[in-house]
């Protein structure tokens, strides 16, 4: 036994020689450098395969480094404290403001941006071109890729219930959900995350709303939002919402329990590949609102670290990406839409009847508002909030008055 | 007064364990069942526990598509290296058991206070540490801080109180250096308790997630546990491919733990602790 | 051959090892919990502002703290029992034979100790999901309704708890039946021979023969569980509205997550110390006891 574990220990120094990561000379001087790039979740493949023309054409090799999902926090955190980052990374819009006020991004203003025609905020959708996150400051990022949310419902179940057209307004889908919920016992007619901190948001700026006043913080007291959360706690009170924190989107949608929710393209992509038989039994449709239709609009921007030794090469590396062709090329393989005005009016696009509609959402659609942490601050009293409301039974003006309370003030860029 | 017979009894023991060990791996079977399900049939309702046409498309994915069998390797060597740990925790344990020297208590103390940080807490004063000695990016730096343990030590030492003194004070006797009855005497003796520390070791070794993630600074070096948490998109996420590559971090182990049994049990009838 | 400096040589390599990575984050968090630490200072230190008794005020104001410190109390006066006493049995049982089928079924109880926790998760997530999960749908095939395992406020402690103690226990039965290995079979013998039953065997032998591997047990238990993080994590999320948030889970979302790493400072003291207590209360109670 002893000796099995020197053997063991003596086999693992052996290895580890031999295995010894890359080393700090692999980057050694001359021309064209490496750029390290960090890639959320398991995109990587298809990221190397994008870079490639790039890579032949400059010269500049381009190391993909996949980041999990729910470790970009640590993975960042670390890479500041010790100032040994990538050269760009890939950054969801809710983190933006978060890395954006460590100062760890590089800013790129006018001067910077100057040779990099394909850069400029024009080319990219109005929501979040130029986003500017630090107080009065230039932006740090580019747009990438782009998200938003959208009504699926099943056409089938519908137009069983006598329902041929979509809801457009927020009055309509209750109404809808009323009748989509008296199937029976264990069948609902609309599916609201629990966890969804935007739906509530997007529900007010579809009443002509906004949730940041106009000194640039956060203000939830307001009559658009109240009539939000009318919709929102209405919903429930009519029975037509499952109450499960757990409740799996893909296969209420799939199984009919739920025929109509708000998601985005990704759970076109899911439902295609677990249910395609229910080709041609689904649709989307634009949100459904009354003084709007605005939607959300997310993503991820790319940024440059400050501490980068190949700005240039960096910037070069955005442009390539920020191309029309790029951008499309990228939506075949990984699925995720493009961001550049004319990447999303291309045929390619408006051809599909799916893409049509996000393309066409995306057109009037909104980040959510800048500030730090609205996954675990903001956004988090929010859904507290609501979720109270709705699942404890709390008091709707005490709980709303507390959001007010809490929220308001929080200056949002 | 026998109601029962020694043979009932077993048998009885034998089938309550039985069931207890269903219930128990359970969730472990439903993810082996599950990582050859087709996507249809993962997300189905209701649930089925078999699959009905069983693929193997996944698991082609993970060595294929994705970077698995550079992971396995990444994963065995960091194994490998912490093996080295275990010798340096039974020393620590020996050393608090069987000696009384200045500080024992207070080092004891620190010992086990390091059982109670919160990982969070040592993420970035570990990384800067290790970016200081310029071994962040390398598997040796991904192997060290979890190289030793302060419950390794504090089991070494609760097991090493119980080995006769006796026969340690006889050796010395006799003349031996302190090494010589380290290796000869007390090890041989804590053999129980070094295969489990192997055990734990491997185990820990073999599933780490944080130190790979944070201090690898290319997915080269990642290990299982990341590969797998890879797989975890934002919201839609493949059921099937994660089952897949869950199953490929337990079933190695498992093995190894199956044979390892047997040699522990073996070494045990064998070495007259009686 | 006296060698004075032995003791030190045997425990230096292991102590090193564990002052840097374990006490040095420690020694660490007590200073940074007096500032305003945040991702922001952490790239530029001049942005580091100091802030005295702040953080512990907010902490002590804050309601979700005290919410995780009850939930933390529940699943450690819940789990740990339940974690020692399953383990014990299970042990026991398992020790009945060397034969070749219990030697196998070992393995199935020490499978969920060596699952890595994401894959725990997620095959307890689908399995106790709600509306779609396997044990709903058995309920309902033998006409009990559904459970909100993961939903209910009070279910979900039970729930996240359940699965700690499915994880747990596998370890502890290894570090139980190793114990019960060294038991000099003379002793077992001998009390046969007297016509002990097997409950008095265990209970007059095995027990108090076991007494150090229980003590190594409970102390190791009860500290894990003080730190209970990877289960709420990835079952719930500390869900619904902060019922099954532990402790190290709200230091990670509220301080480590939002960069707030002074208030996470000062809550990874808080909790140091109180793990530090109740460890040396173990402790204590361990000594007047071998005393006696």
């Amino acid at each position: 036994m002893r000796r099995a574990s020197w053997a063991l220990a003596a086999a693992g120094l052996l290895v580890l020689t031999a295995c010894a990561g890359p080393g700090p000379e692999a980057n050694a001087g001359g021309a064209p450098k490496e750029l390290t790039v960090w890639i959320m979740g398991d995109s990587s493949a298809h990221f190397e395969q994008l870079v490639k023309p790039f890579a032949d054409r400059s010269g500049i090799g381009v190391d993909t480094v996949a980041i999990p999902w729910d470790s970009v926090d640590q993975k960042f955190t670390t890479a500041v404290a010790s100032g040994n980052g990538p050269d760009v990374l890939q950054i969801g819009l809710s983190k933006l403001r978060t890395f954006a006020d460590s100062g760890a991004l590089l800013e790129l203003d006018e001067r910077t941006l100057k040779d990099h025609p394909g850069l400029a905020a024009a080319n990219f959708l109005d929501g979040v071109a130029g986003f500017a996150t630090t107080d009065g400051g230039d932006p740090v990022s580019v747009p990438w890729v782009s998200d938003t949310r959208v009504l699926f419902y099943r056409t089938d179940i519908l137009a069983d219930r006598g329902l041929t057209e979509p809801p457009a307004t927020w009055d309509e889908v209750r109404a809808h959900a009323k009748v989509l919920a008296g199937r029976g016992k264990g069948r609902y007619g609309f599916h609201i995350p629990q966890w969804d901190n935007a739906l509530p948001v997007i529900m007010t700026w579809t009443q002509g709303g906004r949730i940041v006043d106009a000194a640039g913080a956060i203000d939830f007291d307001t009559p658009e939002f109240r009539k939000a959360v009318d919709i929102y706690t209405g919903l429930y009170a009519d029975g037509s919402v499952p109450a499960d924190p757990d409740f799996d989107q893909v296969q209420g949608f799939v199984s009919g329990v739920t025929p109509m929710l708000v998601s985005g393209p990704y759970l076109g992509g899911a439902i295609a590949a677990a249910a395609p038989e229910l080709d041609g039994k689904w649709a989307v449709a634009p949100i459904p609102g009354g003084a709007a239709r605005t939607s959300l609009l997310a993503g991820s921007n790319l940024a440059v670290w400050r501490a980068s030794d190949n700005r240039d090469g960096a910037l070069r590396l955005l442009d390539h990406l920020s191309q029309p062709q790029t951008q499309l090329t990228w939506y075949a393989l990984d699925g995720q839409l493009p961001v550049t005005k004319a990447a999303l009016g291309d045929p390619k696009l408006t051809s599909d009847p799916l893409t049509a509609v996000y393309a066409a959402q995306l057109a009037d659609a909104n980040p959510l508002p800048p500030v730090p942490n609205w996954d675990g601050e903001t956004g988090k009293a929010l859904l507290d909030t609501l979720n109270s409301i709705v699942l404890t039974g709390a008091n709707r003006d005490t709980a709303l008055r507390d959001l007010y309370a809490a929220t308001s003030g929080t200056s949002a860029g | 007064m026998r109601i029962v017979s020694p043979r009932g009894l077993t048998v009885t023991i034998g089938v309550v364990l039985s069931a207890g060990a269903l219930l128990t791996a359970f969730p472990f079977l439903w993810m082996i069942f599950g990582s050859v399900k087709p996507h249809s049939e993962a997300v189905g309702h209701p649930p089925r526990i078999l699959p009905e046409e069983p693929t193997l498309r996944y698991f082609a994915q993970l060595f294929g598509e994705l970077d698995f069998a550079r992971y396995l390797i990444n994963t065995v060597v960091v194994v490998l290296i912490s093996m080295a740990g275990v010798v340096l925790m039974a020393m620590a344990g020996y050393g608090f058991a069987k000696f009384r020297f200045r500080g024992r208590g207070l080092m004891f103390f620190l010992v086990l206070a390091t059982m109670m940080v919160p990982v969070q807490v040592t993420m970035i004063p570990t990384y800067l540490v290790l970016n200081g000695m310029k071994l962040t990016d390398t598997l040796v730096g991904i192997a060290l801080p979890g190289l030793v343990s302060g419950f390794g030590v504090f089991l070494f030492r609760q097991f090493m109180v119980t080995v006769p003194t006796e026969m340690i004070e006889a050796a010395r006797i006799d003349g031996a250096a302190e090494a010589r009855i380290f290796w000869r005497i007390v090890l041989p003796l804590s053999r129980p308790v070094m295969a489990v520390q192997i055990i734990l070791t491997f185990i820990g070794a073999w599933n780490s997630f944080l130190w790979p993630l944070i201090i690898a600074g290319d997915e080269r070096l990642y290990t299982l546990s990341v590969g797998v948490s890879l797989l975890n998109r934002q919201i839609a996420t493949s059921p099937s491919l994660q089952m897949a590559g869950s199953t490929l971090m337990v079933v190695p182990v498992l093995i190894v733990f199956v044979l390892f049994q047997r040699h522990i049990v073996r070494g045990f009838t064998l070495s007259g602790l009686r | 051959m006296r060698q004075p400096l032995a003791p030190y040589a045997f425990v230096a390599p292991a102590l090193l090892l564990l002052l840097t990575f374990g006490v040095l984050p420690i020694l660490v968090a007590l200073p940074v919990s007096v500032t305003d630490l945040n991702l922001g200072g952490l790239a530029d230190w001049s942005r580091v502002g100091f802030a005295g008794l702040d953080n512990y005020r907010r902490l002590f104001a804050d309601h979700a703290f005290w919410q995780a410190l009850a939930n933390t109390g529940i699943f450690v006066l819940i789990g740990v029992p339940a974690v020692i006493a399953v383990s014990f049995v299970a042990a026991l049982l398992l020790h009945r034979s060397e034969n070749r089928f219990f030697r196998a079924l070992r393995a199935f109880y020490f499978v969920p100790a060596i699952t890595a926790i994401v894959a725990v998760s997620l095959v307890w997530g689908y399995l106790l999901n709600t509306q779609f999960g396997l044990v709903n749908h058995l309920l309902s095939i033998v006409g009990l309704p559904p459970a909100r395992w993961l939903g209910d406020p009070v279910l979900v402690k039970l729930s996240v708890t359940l699965v700690a103690v499915w994880r747990g226990t596998g370890l502890n039965i290894i570090i139980f039946l190793a114990a019960l290995k060294a038991i000099p079979r003379e002793y077992l013998e001998a009390a046969e021979l007297d016509g002990a039953s097997e409950l008095r065997k265990v209970v007059s032998i095995v027990i108090p023969l076991l007494r150090f591997a229980v003590f190594f047990v409970a102390v190791t238990t009860v500290i894990a569980w003080l730190q209970f993080f990877d289960e709420p994590f990835v079952l719930t999320k500390g869900g619904p509205l902060g019922e099954s948030t532990s402790i190290s889970l709200f230091l990670y979302q509220k301080g480590f997550a939002a960069g707030q790493f002074g208030y996470a400072g000062a809550g990874t003291v808080v909790l140091f110390v109180i793990i530090a207590g109740v460890t040396l209360i173990q402790l204590r109670a361990r000594r007047s006891d071998a005393d006696r």
